[in-house]
């Protein structure tokens, strides 16, 4: 019975074991240190977190992975364009970009809602091009319609020499967004550590006591773990692994609130509601929920909050290129929410999050891995890209085969009877 | 004829429109037959000879200005000054002369001053001389580029080293004329315009007495370039004769310069007119996306026409990439038909191509040969991989298109490392440094223009690529008597209804693997036959988005994701071509050096599949 479980387990997390094994070979190749590995996957877990957490409420409300944040994204580039176009200066405008970056994507999340709507069963697909679509409209806005129908005044928003938003916006000029997030509050990790696990275990002393099971046992060994990380951040080993990581506490601080809305929206009418649709259209559609404007609320979400990662992903770049930046944020985001071992139809905070990490470990190591293995950069940086694509053409392929296969099992049931 | 239901609202939107064209078109059908008559020939002519005036005017100045210079400079010598007192006398005296000939007016002769009889005679003796020059020099040029065909023509590939295959819509080939010689006929006008202008000169010299030989030979090819150059068109010689001299024409000139776009804008409006007017029915037979993209062809071929650009080398052009993307395009027929909806992971078809011709390069083999060789190893690759890619398929029936888009991407990033660690050894094709093969690969030695150049004739200017169109017409022809044998049939049937057509025995399974493969194999002698065309091989990232693009042609003739015709693939490679086509030069020559041709094809092709994709999956029940 165990072996059965184990073999289950396997055939049904394929993908991230497949992906721990690959970056561990890649790791081994790779011939960096363990201490640089960490400083570029926390800088690229601050800046990645929260645009695949992005993608959680549309895969609960059965519409798959949403393809379409490219458009959240795009959005969100709008709004830095805006900002600097007005002026604003520091991490006030960054908050004025996240501000003005909501009723953009809310709007187009709509859009993306309503056309969704008329292509069910087709929502990755037409999320896709629905990106590339819009990647067309953005940059029509952008080459045609900013500076020559909207006067942009800021010298250094346009090309020189011609007309049109430039192919680089810098953010990291004084007084620009670029950083400031991160800057607000970095501490080492072995502090960092103990700041969340002090948050972690205020919150659950609290849900405990205003919880009507008292489960004090459960308490115990959760705190107690919590204590055990802390300990164990403390010993010289983990110190100088993380050596030269410094965490920026504002970004994860926001990672940890998404997940925690996450997990609180699931619980409400509306999270009810999602799970219900994604489970089943009809069934829903016939206990009197209205699942187009549910569907259409959850992609609505989405678009937000992917805008809002994309905001996060370009302040901590410092710089983004105007035409290219949201093009391949979908493929990335679904890509790294698979690793983690979620599927088309189920997905979770801690699978978005594993999956971030796998799959940006994977990136770190992929071209220094092919150089020392092929005496080659260039296999490296296309075995990622296959990567990219494979996981997401695997998952598909392995979500259409199991939803297949009972249907099977029920055919030929049938065909007994 | 059916009767046609038209609302009061479009007919009064008919009405006003079809007002409006009538009098643009009345308009300019009158500038138009001004423009040969003599009110409009003697406004030209006023316009040039005020112009040369104008010209003569200040070369007769700069000619009174110098005589005082000297004349000041001799005084000053003579006065015994250093070269300090000299250089400021000379200064002074310029900054005078220029003033006195102001005050004078020695420059500023206006047309009403002088007796143009003879002036406007000579003048219109060198203009006929010049255009008889240029147009003897179009007609050798032309000779001479004929004659030297695939010497001096070079497609510009340095410039077009792009990511996707998809932006190589600048398919332009510059011209070499460097090795051009003027022709003995070409001479002697030329020595008739040198005639024509001393005749000129003379009368010149009647005006403004203080101009001398050298200054009016040096003042020649301003004068000339303003009356005439090569390929000319009324409008541009308006253009320059009202620019240099400096006249307001009025509303006449304005009539007579605008005519064409005014009659052409009146034609536009009429078509509108007719679509307003048969809205419904239209809509019913094209659908929106269709109708929307038609009358924009329509709008890029009078915009064309209005801002003079050959429409019909652009419709030459469209009919090569016809031919160039045809065949791409029609292997998206079987796959639609056989129920796997649109292949987007044609990209594993393509690199069965690819690698045929690239073998053929390896091997060496050249021309017609060659050119089968590569279909026949692109076939037999994809044969290959199309079976297994339709197997893959059977398994998860109902969800293929996101799918097959990621299935195709992974193996076209897969080949990307293909591309690099294979052992091909020709230097045609190996970057010189480092590993692997190029991004792009010239087919020069290989096949390049095989098929463009059988049997190709020229026809009202514009060279049509024979063999390309019989081979694209050869491949539609057996495809469909394909989709008419017993297999096609059956084939049909299994796509559109997989449980009837299993209920009377049909094997939907292996129907629809034989459509993959079909598809595939198709894709494989498709991108050949681009190459052919193109002159290069694209590798590496290229081959992703040309599922995206023959989907998007194909929808746009008409097909939905479930069924599709010949008549679909002809009419959508037509369409979606001639708007690329079309598009580029145009959208350049209204705002220069913008990509907004490029914005408009990603906004077209995706916008037809979305469109497609919507009308697909649109069940309303929860």
């Amino acid at each position: 019975m165990a072996k059965k479980n184990w073999r289950e387990f396997a055939r049904n997390n394929v993908v991230t074991i497949m992906f721990i094994v690959v970056c561990a070979v890649c790791m081994v190749f790779s011939g960096y240190t363990p201490s640089y590995v960490m400083y570029e996957l926390f800088g690229r877990l601050s800046r990645n977190a929260f645009i695949v957490l992005a993608l959680i409420i549309p895969i609960v409300a059965g519409m798959g992975i949403n393809f379409a944040i490219t458009i959240g994204a795009m959005a969100a580039q709008i709004a830095c364009i805006l900002v600097l176009e007005w002026g604003l200066q520091g991490f006030g405008s960054f908050l004025a970009a996240a501000a003005l970056t909501v009723p953009m994507a809310a709007l187009f999340g709509f859009g993306i809602g309503k056309i969704l709507n008329k292509m069910k069963g087709q929502e990755m697909i037409g999320g896709m091009i629905l990106g590339y679509f819009a990647n067309g409209l953005y940059q029509l806005l952008c080459l045609f319609i900013f500076d020559n129908i909207i006067p942009i005044n800021n010298p250094n928003l346009t090309i020189k020499g011609s007309s049109g938003i430039a192919n680089t916006i810098d953010l990291s000029k004084t007084g620009g967004m670029g950083g400031t997030l991160e800057k607000l509050w970095q501490l080492p990790v072995s502090q960092a550590v103990l700041v969340f696990a002090l948050v972690i275990a205020a919150g659950l002393v609290i849900g405990h006591v205003r919880s009507h099971r008292k489960d004090a046992k459960k308490l115990g060994i959760q705190l107690g773990a919590l204590a055990v990380v802390c300990v164990l951040m403390q010993l010289p080993v983990m110190k100088s692994l993380f050596s030269m990581v410094k965490v920026p506490m504002a970004t994860f601080g926001i990672v940890a609130l998404l997940c925690l809305f996450n997990v609180v929206l699931m619980r409400t009418r509306l999270g009810q509601q999602f799970r219900a649709v994604g489970q089943n259209r009809t069934v829903a559609n016939a206990a009197g929920i209205n699942v187009d404007k549910v569907r259409i609320i959850a992609i609505t979400i989405s678009t937000v909050l992917a805008g809002w990662g994309q905001l996060i992903f370009v302040q901590n770049l410092g710089a983004f290129q105007t035409y290219g930046a949201a093009d391949q944020v979908g493929l990335y985001a679904g890509a790294a929410i698979l690793v983690g071992g979620a599927s088309v139809v189920r997905a979770t905070n801690t699978q978005a999050l594993l999956g971030t990490v796998l799959f940006h470990l994977m990136f770190i190591l992929a071209p220094a891995a092919g150089k020392n293995l092929f005496g080659d950069a260039a296999i490296g940086e296309y075995f990622r890209v296959f990567m990219c694509y494979g996981v997401i053409a695997l998952a598909l392929v392995m979500h259409a085969w199991s939803s297949i296969a009972p249907k099977k099992k029920h055919h030929k049931a049938t065909d007994k009877a | 004829m059916q009767r046609v239901n038209v609302s009061r609202k479009q007919l009064i939107a008919c009405v006003l429109i079809v007002a409006l064209a009538l009098v643009l078109g009345v308009v300019g059908l009158y500038g138009l037959s001004c423009r040969n008559a003599d009110s409009g020939v003697k406004l030209l002519q006023d316009m040039r000879l005020q112009a040369m005036l104008n010209t003569a005017g200040s070369g007769a100045v700069d000619a009174y200005v110098a005589a005082e210079k000297q004349v000041a400079t001799k005084a000053a010598r003579a006065a015994g000054g250093g070269m300090k007192e000299v250089r400021e006398a000379t200064a002074k005296a310029e900054t005078e002369a220029r003033a006195r000939a102001e005050e004078l007016g020695i420059g500023e002769v206006d047309l009403s001053e002088v007796d143009t009889t003879a002036l406007g005679v000579a003048l219109g003796a060198m203009v006929a001389a010049q255009e008889a020059y240029y147009e003897e020099e179009a007609r050798a040029q032309e000779a001479y580029i004929a004659l030297n065909k695939d010497a001096v023509t070079t497609t510009d590939d340095a410039a077009e080293i792009t990511e996707d295959a998809a932006s190589d819509a600048a398919m332009e080939e510059t011209i070499d004329l460097s090795g051009f010689v003027a022709t003995e006929e070409m001479n002697r006008l030329s020595a008739a315009v040198d005639e024509a202008y001393l005749a000129l000169c003379e009368e010149i010299k009647g005006i403004f007495p203080a101009l001398t030989d050298d200054i009016l030979q040096s003042l020649k090819e301003t004068i000339t370039g303003v009356m005439a150059a090569a390929g000319d068109t009324f409008e541009s010689r308006y253009d320059r004769a009202e620019a240099s001299s400096g006249m307001n024409a009025g509303a006449f000139g304005v009539i007579l310069r605008q005519a064409r776009t005014f009659a052409l804008t009146a034609l536009g409006l009429v078509i509108l007119a007719l679509v307003v007017f048969f809205y419904a029915p239209l809509v019913k037979k094209m659908g929106v996306p269709r109708l929307i993209i038609g009358m924009f062809f329509l709008l890029l071929c009078l915009l064309a026409l209005i801002l003079n650009l050959s429409l019909t080398s652009q419709l030459g052009n469209t009919l090569v990439r016809l031919g160039m993307n045809g065949v791409l395009v029609l292997s998206m027929l079987p796959g639609i038909q056989c129920g796997i909806s649109l292949n987007l992971g044609m990209p594993i078809g393509i690199i069965g191509g690819l690698i045929g011709g690239l073998l053929c390069i390896e091997l060496g083999m050249s021309g017609i040969g060659g050119f089968l060789f590569a279909c026949v190893v692109g076939l037999m690759i994809s044969a290959v991989t199309g079976y297994f890619y339709g197997q893959l398929l059977n398994r998860l029936k109902g969800d293929e298109m996101s799918v097959t888009t990621y299935v195709g991407f992974s193996v076209v990033s897969l080949m990307c490392i293909g591309w690099l660690v294979l052992p091909f050894k020709s230097p045609i094709m190996k970057w010189p440094l480092g590993n692997g093969l190029r991004t792009t690969i010239g087919l020069q030695t290989a096949y390049k223009h095989v098929l463009n150049n059988f049997l190709s004739f020229e026809l009202f200017g514009v060279t049509i690529p024979t063999g390309l169109l019989l081979f694209f017409a050869l491949c539609c022809f057996l495809v469909w008597l394909f989709m008419r044998s017993k297999t096609g049939i059956a084939m049909s049937a299994a796509g559109a209804n997989p449980r009837f057509a299993a209920a009377t025995g049909i094997d939907v399974d292996r129907m629809r693997i034989i459509g993959t493969m079909l598809s595939t194999m198709l894709a494989a002698v498709g991108i050949i036959v681009y190459g052919q065309s193109y002159g290069f091989m694209q590798l590496y990232q290229a081959p992703r988005q040309m599922g995206f693009l023959a989907a998007s042609a194909i929808l746009l003739g008409g097909a939905s994701t479930s069924r599709a015709k010949i008549s679909n693939v002809i009419i959508g490679t037509f369409l979606f071509q001639g708007v690329l086509t079309l598009g580029m030069p145009v959208a350049n020559a209204l705002i220069p050096g913008s990509t907004i041709s490029e914005t408009l094809r990603i906004l077209i092709s995706n916008g037809i599949i979305l469109y497609a994709l919507t009308k697909s999956g649109g069940d309303t029940r929860g």
